[in-house]
């Protein structure tokens, strides 16, 4: 049975669809909510509660959507970033967001 | 016209003229009091927790943590207490039978007649109200914050708080408000109660909630006008704020944004604001909160899922289900029990997940979601949030949130106060 994983939602700015575009990868983007682009990253439990741990600002929307928001615009670019270099929005994309140095404790914003 | 509040009590209005409160107050030992104490002074005073008239004694505190009723078992849920130290007692020499002055920010407020006196184990307030004594929880944290005495007594303001805008467009007393409604012709009126700028979900909760409150109620006169007699009051509850959250303005101005952009028709729908800490008590804060709107004089409030909660401390519904243990007509206005609405891609829309059936397909969404969405620079699309209401929210930002609509630490700082109390002239 495939492990349970939780969406982080990049959502789509003029500034990131072009870097989507410019790496061939628009199509990564998912649309929701009557026309708004996302890019739905897929964290473990495990991520889930480290990035939790690191981003204090952040928050898990149990209630809801079962999504982790409020991350800081910044921490998101940078999580897009490392997702179009691993042409990936799996797990093994936030592996490497997390080996990052800069966000690698816990995050002041 | 008679008033009458929760518990079929008049409202009594507790307000001193300034040349009465003058005198009043000359000679008087002064207690500078908490925002919250403030707050709940101003809401004593003007009737907005008929059929108190005065900070609770031990009696009543009693009471509502035993079973959940005033002494005299009028059904109340959260004890309002007025909490001072014990030395600062000791110090300025105040006994049972005298009144004191209340100042907030240097200026008088109130005075309190002290009935009583008294000492009260917080953790069975936190127990017995909140459900924990979880220090985790924020509402534990305002009562073992709460200093080690309280005192019982009557309330009279003694001064007129100015509010700053935009709050003084927004603030009604239950007087006032029953006033309104009856110019507005209203004989059933839904409460929304909100901390949050409205996207279209919360648009549609008020919308099926005034849906449900006007019931079989008839829709056009004999004429065949159309006389619709109800109307949803948004009262957007007015507290302490954190780093993150909405600042009050940018809420306030978002749902009349939603007024003035006629999302409702201008004889359905007022926005208006409620001044009140939060407790996060859930079920017991529900059952508050709807003798709160009973005395403003609304006859139905909309309570949609884990209302007032935090965390994971209550039930999902357990708001929904308290309503249901209340005797027969201990309570006039009814609560309208909602679930989530959401869109669905397949019904193209923002639908009812309770009439929905594309719930595989249908995609969530929540007040928390959407500040993402504004955090990542994104404007959400009109079907999730009304244009005006994003642009309200960013007009908010520039004025009042120092270039942002969430709470920052500048904001908390720096913000313009929601009322000043001015000296007594």
């Amino acid at each position: 049975m495939a492990e349970e994983t939780y969406p982080i939602n990049v959502w789509i700015n003029e500034e990131r669809y072009a870097k989507l575009q410019e790496a061939g990868l628009a199509d990564m983007a998912k649309e929701k909510l009557a026309g708004m682009k996302v890019l739905e990253l897929r964290v473990t439990p495990e991520q889930k509660d480290e990035i939790l741990k690191r981003f204090p600002m952040a928050k898990f929307d149990a209630s809801t959507t079962k999504s982790i928001e409020l991350l800081p615009r910044e921490v998101k670019d940078k999580m897009l970033e490392v997702a179009i270099e691993k042409k990936s929005v799996g797990p093994d994309a936030m592996e490497e967001f997390l080996k990052i140095e800069e966000f690698s404790k816990k995050y002041a914003s | 016209m008679a008033y009458i509040g929760h518990g079929g009590k008049e409202i009594v209005e507790r307000v001193m003229s300034p040349s009465e409160a003058k005198e009043k107050i000359k000679g008087l030992t002064s207690v500078e009091i908490s925002n919250r104490a403030a707050y709940e002074c101003i809401d004593l005073a003007y009737g907005f927790f008929t059929p108190l008239e005065g900070f609770m004694c031990k009696a009543d505190v009693d009471a509502v943590c035993e079973k959940m009723t005033l002494a005299d078992g009028t059904v109340w849920s959260i004890p309002i207490v007025f909490d001072i130290d014990s030395k600062e007692i000791e110090e300025k020499g105040i006994k049972v039978g005298d009144t004191i002055l209340l100042t907030y920010t240097g200026n008088p407020l109130a005075i309190l007649d002290v009935e009583e006196i008294y000492e009260y184990e917080k953790d069975k307030i936190s127990q017995a109200v909140l459900g924990t004594t979880d220090e985790k929880h924020p509402g534990v944290r305002m009562v073992n914050r709460m200093k080690d005495r309280f005192i019982g007594g009557k309330i009279t303001l003694v001064n007129q708080i100015k509010l700053n805008s935009p709050f003084d467009q927004f603030f009604y007393t239950p007087k006032q408000l029953r006033d309104k409604f009856a110019q507005l012709g209203w004989e059933r009126i839904v409460a929304h109660q909100t901390r949050n700028v409205p996207h279209t979900g919360h648009e549609w909760l008020m919308k099926g909630a005034w849906f449900c409150s006007h019931g079989d109620a008839p829709v056009v006169d004999k004429d065949d006008n159309v006389r619709l007699g109800t109307g949803v009051l948004v009262s957007c509850i007015i507290g302490p704020k954190r780093t993150g959250d909405y600042i009050d303005e940018a809420i306030l101005l978002a749902h009349q944004a939603l007024h003035e952009g006629r999302y409702f028709r201008e004889d359905v729908h007022m926005v208006s604001i409620a001044l009140w800490h939060m407790r996060y008590a859930g079920p017991k804060e529900a059952i508050f909160h709807a003798i709160l709107r009973a005395n403003l004089g609304c006859t139905h409030h909309m309570f949609g899922r884990d209302h007032a909660g935090v965390g994971d401390y209550y039930e999902t519904y357990g708001a929904h289900r308290i309503f249901d243990d209340l005797p027969e007509g201990a309570l006039k206005l009814k609560p309208i029990r909602v679930l989530e609405w959401w869109y669905c891609p397949l019904c193209a829309e923002v639908t009812y997940s309770g009439l929905c059936g594309h719930s595989k397909e249908r995609q969530k969404f929540s007040g928390t979601l959407i500040r993402s969405i504004i955090k990542d620079g994104v404007k959400p699309t009109r079907l999730i949030m009304r244009p005006e209401v994003f642009d309200a929210v960013m007009e908010s930002a520039d004025k009042y949130g120092f270039g942002t609509p969430f709470c920052t630490e500048e904001y908390l700082e720096k913000r313009q106060p929601v009322f000043e109390v001015p000296p007594l002239d």
